[in-house]
């Protein structure tokens, strides 16, 4: 499948998904002649007809052109090393309300290196601690972001 | 204007700069990314200086790009791509400080140029806009979004799609007339709706990491040490004229929509090549092919100021996210910004000639830095970038939910690069989307539902032929490019 052809099958679906929920917007008495679901309805038939066009467009030349392999054998697709990355993210957003900002920051900075360059060296755990405490110093101390401060604050 | 501001303003210029020529400096971080990284960590700031310390990081950005395009031939930003040929061929003669310094006197004299124009138009523009009513503003909007038109150079078709999905997330929130709660799925965090910086940082910045993620095979590059050596009398001479060249081309073309400064650096050389008596050595370290681009991208990032002051409307991405700073701090862009803030546009006007100065001196004192950073592993810059994104979304509502926004945005502005989609059109559509849709209700409101007032306004009349022109144009270029390669490949 063409890239074109799947943003536009992506896209028909957003339409539909969309159209449903803003179908299901209830009518105000305070109601314009517009009213809530107005334009949200009229973005998502735009949005329809556009993705209809791509998808007719993409269907129509994809005879035309030579088909390609998507990855080299035997290497990594980017998707996995993307995916990866959010899951760093999303660990981060689950753990810094209990170990707290100045751990958990610290722990990205040193998950992220490992990650991308797949070896964990002295020197990047001293990279990742000492950037942890300047984060700290920029946001905590001289902005006076109140970041979450973990279990350690009762323990002290 | 008082000393106090003045004290606020020109640190802020300072900052802005060093973090502009910073981001420049390393390759894949645009002047937009650079900008959205900042944006969290000014919400708590004044406003002017907040909006002075973007606006100098946007000048500083395209000043650091050339560092690594004259010293490691990769361009850091777009807009340095042209300054790598000359500059990068005047490194191998051993004239990097020589090609650094006519890089940023040239964009200093660009700035300033720039800052001229900007100051001249804003005020004008906007004064005409003061007679505005819903209609026009409604009108406005829509001609904002028709700037999409010529944004989506390889496919009309998905920048307009882009724009729809943007217009779709500024409904999430509650509705401007009614008051109804819409696509919040009874969670309280999203009854404002998702601010346009969320969407920014998440689709430049977070998209940008994860693209770069997904990458294989960085190598590491260690630029070699240099010093700036500022032009003497002859070269000033020499490089007169191409600076002029930049600078007007860099003025039209910071003004129009998707001009920026990748175009206006390339015109701006081939036009120096085209009036130069040295024709033949263009290409081979010539002072002017390094002059023209540099003066032209300098100029764009002032003069990418006239629409959104005037008007509220950004040109291209980098004024896209001036545009959320403004409104991270309750400022208006546009018509009454000059009535309402009149304190905050000329402190930036200031705040941009201190900027342009600043680059002069934090130019030479930042470029040792530079190359250090230039030259550090990949992964440890992708990390402390991540760490500032999460960082910064947070300050903002000290809100997780809101870091886990501007992820969700990074995923879909990997998506959008993945699918060759332009990231511009969904910004504009969050940015313009409100206003397009409370002007469009409160204009039929008002004329009782007749749809033939947005014809009867003689400015929202004007602006709707504008933006109707604009599209048919676009799709006509679309389709005679389309027509053109079907007749090639049937001729192969």
């Amino acid at each position: 499948m063409n890239r074109d052809l799947a943003f536009g099958l992506l896209g028909a679906a957003l339409a539909a998904g969309y159209y449903r929920l803003a179908a299901s917007i209830p009518q105000s008495a305070l109601a314009d002649g517009v009213g809530p679901r107005g334009l949200p309805i009229a973005y998502a038939v735009v949005l329809l007809g556009l993705s209809l066009i791509l998808i007719g467009r993409s269907v129509r030349t994809r005879n035309r052109e030579p088909r390609t392999r998507n990855a080299e054998p035997g290497s990594q697709h980017p998707a996995v090393r993307v995916v990866g990355m959010l899951a760093i993210g999303a660990a981060y957003i689950a753990l810094v309300p209990w170990l707290g900002y100045v751990v958990t920051v610290a722990g990205l900075l040193l998950a992220v290196t490992w990650y991308l360059s797949g070896v964990v060296t002295r020197t990047i755990v001293l990279v990742a601690a000492s950037g942890a405490v300047v984060f700290w110093l920029l946001f905590v101390r001289l902005l006076g972001i109140p970041h979450p401060p973990g279990f350690w604050a009762r323990l002290f | 204007m008082d000393p106090a501001t003045l004290l606020a303003i020109v640190p802020a210029a300072f900052g802005g700069v060093i973090w502009g020529i910073v981001g420049g400096a390393l390759p894949g971080i645009s002047p937009s990314i650079t900008m959205a990284l900042l944006l969290p960590l000014t919400y708590g700031m004044d406003p002017t200086a907040a909006i002075v310390m973007l606006a100098g990081t946007y000048v500083g950005a395209e000043y650091g790009g050339s560092i690594p395009a004259i010293l490691i031939r990769t361009p850091g930003t777009n807009a340095a791509a042209a300054t790598v040929v000359d500059g990068y061929a005047m490194k191998e003669q051993g004239r990097a400080g020589e090609a650094l310094g006519i890089s940023l006197y040239s964009g200093f004299i660009g700035g300033l140029f720039g800052l001229g124009v900007v100051v001249l138009l804003a005020e004008p523009l906007s004064t005409v806009a003061l007679a505005f009513t819903p209609q026009a503003y409604f009108a406005l909007g829509v001609l904002g979004l028709s700037v999409i038109a010529s944004l989506a150079r390889e496919s009309l078709l998905k920048g307009l799609m882009a724009g729809v999905l943007g217009l779709m997330i500024a409904t999430i929130g509650t509705d401007p007339v009614t008051g109804l709660n819409r696509f919040t799925f009874g969670s309280a965090e999203l009854l404002s709706g998702i601010p346009p910086l969320l969407v920014m940082v998440g689709l430049f910045a977070v998209g940008e990491l994860l693209a770069q993620s997904g990458e294989t095979g960085w190598g590491q590059t260690v630029a070699e040490r240099a010093r700036i050596r500022f032009p003497g009398p002859a070269v000033w001479r020499r490089i007169a004229l191409p600076q002029a060249i930049g600078s007007v081309i860099g003025a039209f073309e910071g003004m129009m929509p998707g001009g920026g400064g990748a175009v206006s650096s390339f015109l701006a050389y081939n036009e120096a090549r085209r009036w130069s008596r040295r024709k033949d050595e263009f290409g081979r370290g010539s002072p002017e092919g390094i002059a023209a681009p540099e003066a032209a991208n300098n100029t764009v990032a002032c003069t990418s100021l006239v629409p959104i002051l005037g008007l509220g409307i950004p040109s291209s991405n980098s004024s896209a996210v001036l545009l959320g700073g403004f409104l991270l701090h309750g400022l208006i862009p546009g018509p009454m910004l000059f009535v309402s803030h009149s304190d905050v546009v000329t402190g930036l006007f200031a705040g941009l000639l201190a900027a342009n100065i600043a680059m002069v001196a934090v130019g030479y004192v930042m470029l040792g830095p530079c190359i250090w950073l230039v030259s550090r592993p990949r992964p440890y810059l992708m990390a402390f970038i991540y760490a500032l994104v999460v960082s910064g979304v947070y300050a903002i509502e000290t809100s997780l939910f809101q870091v886990a926004v501007a992820l969700a945005f990074g995923v879909v502005g990997y998506a959008l690069r993945y699918f060759d989609v332009p990231l511009l059109p969904m910004v504009l559509g969050v940015i313009l989307g409100f206003m397009v849709e409370s002007n469009y209700r409160r204009a039929l409101v008002l004329s009782g539902g007749d749809h033939l007032t947005f014809l009867q306004d003689p400015v929202s009349a004007g602006f709707l032929i504008v933006a109707a022109l604009f599209l048919l144009g676009s799709a006509a270029r679309h389709l005679s490019r389309a027509s053109r390669r079907l007749h090639e490949g049937a001729a192969v």
